[in-house]
């Protein structure tokens, strides 16, 4: 079985999902939600045993998809975090069927196995048309999943402040591909990577063309100045439409931009410098107005979304500091990395919210005092999340945070580094700001918060994980190494 | 295409799109915006991308702006007559404006591509189509002679056999957007007793 029959075979699953939540009224959301988390994992456990060869897929397929470690991980990725989705659905099903048109989940659950086949796609894609489409097949369904809530007038706007500025990101993104194609004669990255190494390209074109298209991924990943959408939008969108647009739309954004500046900058590239200076500034912008104005909230959800965005920054600095000889890793295996580390801690960060939610608790600060009393276990994992997030050492978060700033520096961006470290100490202070709001003892009430056994084994693991992987994150770094080797080829 | 007709039909595109704002009347600046999309269709046929030129009148002039116009019309929007402008935005857009258009116009000028006419441009299709190894089959200029639209015959081989993926892809994606827009217009149920 190869890895393209498995993403029909969940896009499949999706649609039947769909199909019974409307003709089956006798089958339960929860029912339905863990059919979708078992197809991911099951989908997992096949990508895992599938024939990695490119010789085993479909002939009209194999031009426009690569099988490399990268994509590989990118696809076992998206599986990962649709599974965690679709739990933070099944774990919120009371709180969110209130708020949807007709009190069903039905799409909520169906659509995001559509998303994930989306996202796999997007991996493996080696060409831009198929990166386009497959970007739109995401973000379309994202545009339904943000507004599915729709009697909540937030999310209602968060849909509509989504839709509008992603169709313009769009138009942005095909503008800037349409250039590209016009100055290098090709679509695929590889030709545009000899593209940008022929003397004969016009430099202005092509270098008008990458500001487009690099403007049009900047806004899938929440990158300054691209980032307006995010805390609106996270704020509104469905809790856990908001983890998986955090964690999985942002993955995939990243994946391609991997690709896209593998080519841009592959060795001998002429406009090196200046897709470095882009990537350098819009990096140092992101970190700022991503960390500043998280200091200001009060919203969890909302500081979140910052968050984000401050990671989004952190991880474009990453992809500007080329491979370094200090490790055997390249910048897309560190970004990698480091979304690897981010999965687990927002995912749990949301998760807490989605329980308190369920328990009429909302995600203000002030509503989170008294949380270490009511329940112990939820406010230590909401301490781990945000402790790694704010990249304490000995959690996942330091070591992704590490890895960047090292590669940093042994090319000396040091301006960058400087915005860097000030958005990382702006982050222990907001971070410790949840932390200090959930041990101060004068909640209004203590009332305990329950959470089903289940959950609390899925929570705990992934709490485990970010331990683990601060502690040891060597098998995950070995993997990610084998890239290295394929990539530098590539750009020779 | 003689020029004549290309400042002909490119003053009507950019006179009607320039209608398309500056018309208070939602109806009008609609019938604007058709009128300035059968001016961009003449246009794509003086390129020779019949296609194009014909799925513009169809599609966009047709289709989209009946739907428009049905909207309107269903909504009842009143002419935008009160709304007073936003001087400090209206700064800013005309200053954007002017920003990309110099950039456009510089990046064009410094374009060898962009100083070549239609006649002595080699269409991609044509090269794809020589590669397959189906030399047989006529090539534009042959097929323009004898009063056929080549350009449908190639961008339906590229698009079923090139990118037969992409089109799998994008069939799915309208099926997303089909069950979104059931999701995001079906009615909404006040929640009864039993349900929760």
């Amino acid at each position: 079985m190869s890895a393209f029959s498995i993403e029909v075979l969940l896009a499949l699953l999706g649609l039947a999902i769909v199909l019974a939540a409307a003709f089956l009224p006798a089958v339960s959301q929860r029912t339905l939600a863990w059919t979708g988390i078992a197809g991911s994992v099951v989908a997992l456990l096949l990508l895992c045993g599938a024939s990695h060869a490119e010789s085993s897929l479909p002939a009209f397929v194999a031009p426009y998809y690569s099988l490399d470690t990268l994509s590989l991980f990118y696809k076992a990725f998206a599986l990962v975090i649709t599974a965690l989705v679709l739990w933070l659905i099944a774990e919120s099903d009371s709180t969110l069927s209130n708020y949807s048109a007709d009190g069903k989940l039905g799409e909520l659950v169906g659509l995001p196995l559509i998303v994930c086949t989306g996202m796999m796609w997007m991996a493996s894609a080696k060409d831009l048309v198929t990166v386009f489409v497959s970007l739109e097949l995401v973000t379309v369904a994202f545009y339904v999943l943000v507004a599915y809530t729709r009697k909540s007038a937030l999310s209602l706007e968060a849909g509509v402040k989504y839709l509008i500025l992603g169709a313009a990101a769009t138009g942005v993104l095909v503008f800037g591909a349409a250039w590209v194609y016009g100055a290098t004669g090709s679509l695929s990255f590889e030709g545009i990577a000899k593209g940008v190494q022929n003397a004969a390209v016009n430099k202005s074109v092509l270098l008008f063309g990458i500001a487009f298209l690099l403007a049009g991924l900047g806004f899938k990943v929440a990158a300054a100045p691209f980032h307006m959408w995010v805390p609106d939008v996270y704020q509104g969108a469905p809790t856990p439409v908001t983890a998986f647009l955090s964690v999985g739309s942002k993955a995939s954004g990243f994946i391609v931009l991997t690709r896209v500046i593998d080519a841009l900058l592959a060795n001998g590239s002429r406009v090196t410098s200046e897709v470095t200076n882009l990537l350098l500034i819009s990096a140092a912008i992101t970190v700022l107005l991503g960390s500043l104005p998280a200091i200001f909230q009060t919203s969890v959800k909302r500081l979140l979304a910052y968050s984000s965005i401050s990671h989004a920054g952190f991880l474009l600095l990453a992809l500007a500091s080329r491979s370094s000889a200090r490790f055997d890793i390249t910048s897309g295996g560190v970004v990698a990395f480091y979304l690897a580390t981010y999965l687990p801690m927002t995912v749990l960060a949301f998760f807490v919210l989605c329980v308190l939610r369920r328990q009429g608790i909302g995600d203000s600060l002030d509503e989170l005092k008294g949380l270490g009393r009511r329940s112990p276990l939820l406010a230590l994992l909401l301490t781990i999340a945000m402790a790694s997030l704010a990249g304490l050492p000995l959690t996942a978060g330091f070591l992704g945070k590490m890895l960047v700033f090292v590669a940093a520096v042994d090319h000396g961006y040091w301006g960058v580094i400087g915005c860097a470290v000030i958005g990382a100490a702006a982050g222990f202070y907001y971070y410790f700001k949840v932390i200090l709001a959930i041990y101060t003892s004068e909640g209004t009430t203590e009332e305990p918060v329950t959470v089903s056994i289940a959950s609390k084994a899925i929570a705990t693991a992934l709490a485990a994980i970010i331990l683990i992987l601060g502690l040891y994150p060597r098998p995950l770094q070995k993997v990610l190494a084998a890239p290295a080797a394929a990539s530098v080829a590539l750009g020779k | 295409m003689s020029s004549p007709l290309f400042y002909i039909f490119a003053a009507i595109t950019l006179l009607f799109g320039a209608m398309v704002i500056a018309s208070k009347n939602p109806v009008t600046s609609a019938l604007s915006l058709a009128v300035s999309f059968v001016g961009l269709a003449a246009l794509f046929v003086s390129l020779d991308a019949y296609f194009i030129g014909t799925i513009q009148v169809l599609v966009y002039a047709g289709a989209v702006m009946v739907l428009f116009l049905f909207i309107i019309m269903l909504l009842d929007i009143k002419a935008a007559e009160k709304l007073k402008p936003n001087y400090a935005a209206v700064a800013a857009a005309v200053l954007l404006f002017v920003v990309l258009i110099m950039q456009v116009a510089a990046v064009l000028t410094g374009f060898e591509a962009g100083r070549k006419s239609t006649t002595d441009a080699q269409l991609r299709p044509q090269q794809a189509l020589v590669a397959m190894g189906d030399k047989a089959l006529p090539t534009i200029a042959n097929d323009l002679k004898a009063g056929q639209l080549p350009d449908t015959k190639l961008m339906g081989l590229q698009l079923y056999h090139k990118y037969g993926f992409h089109l799998q892809m994008v069939g799915l994606l309208l099926l997303v957007g089909t069950v979104g827009v059931v999701v995001l217009s079906k009615k909404e149920n006040s929640p009864k007793g039993g349900r929760e």
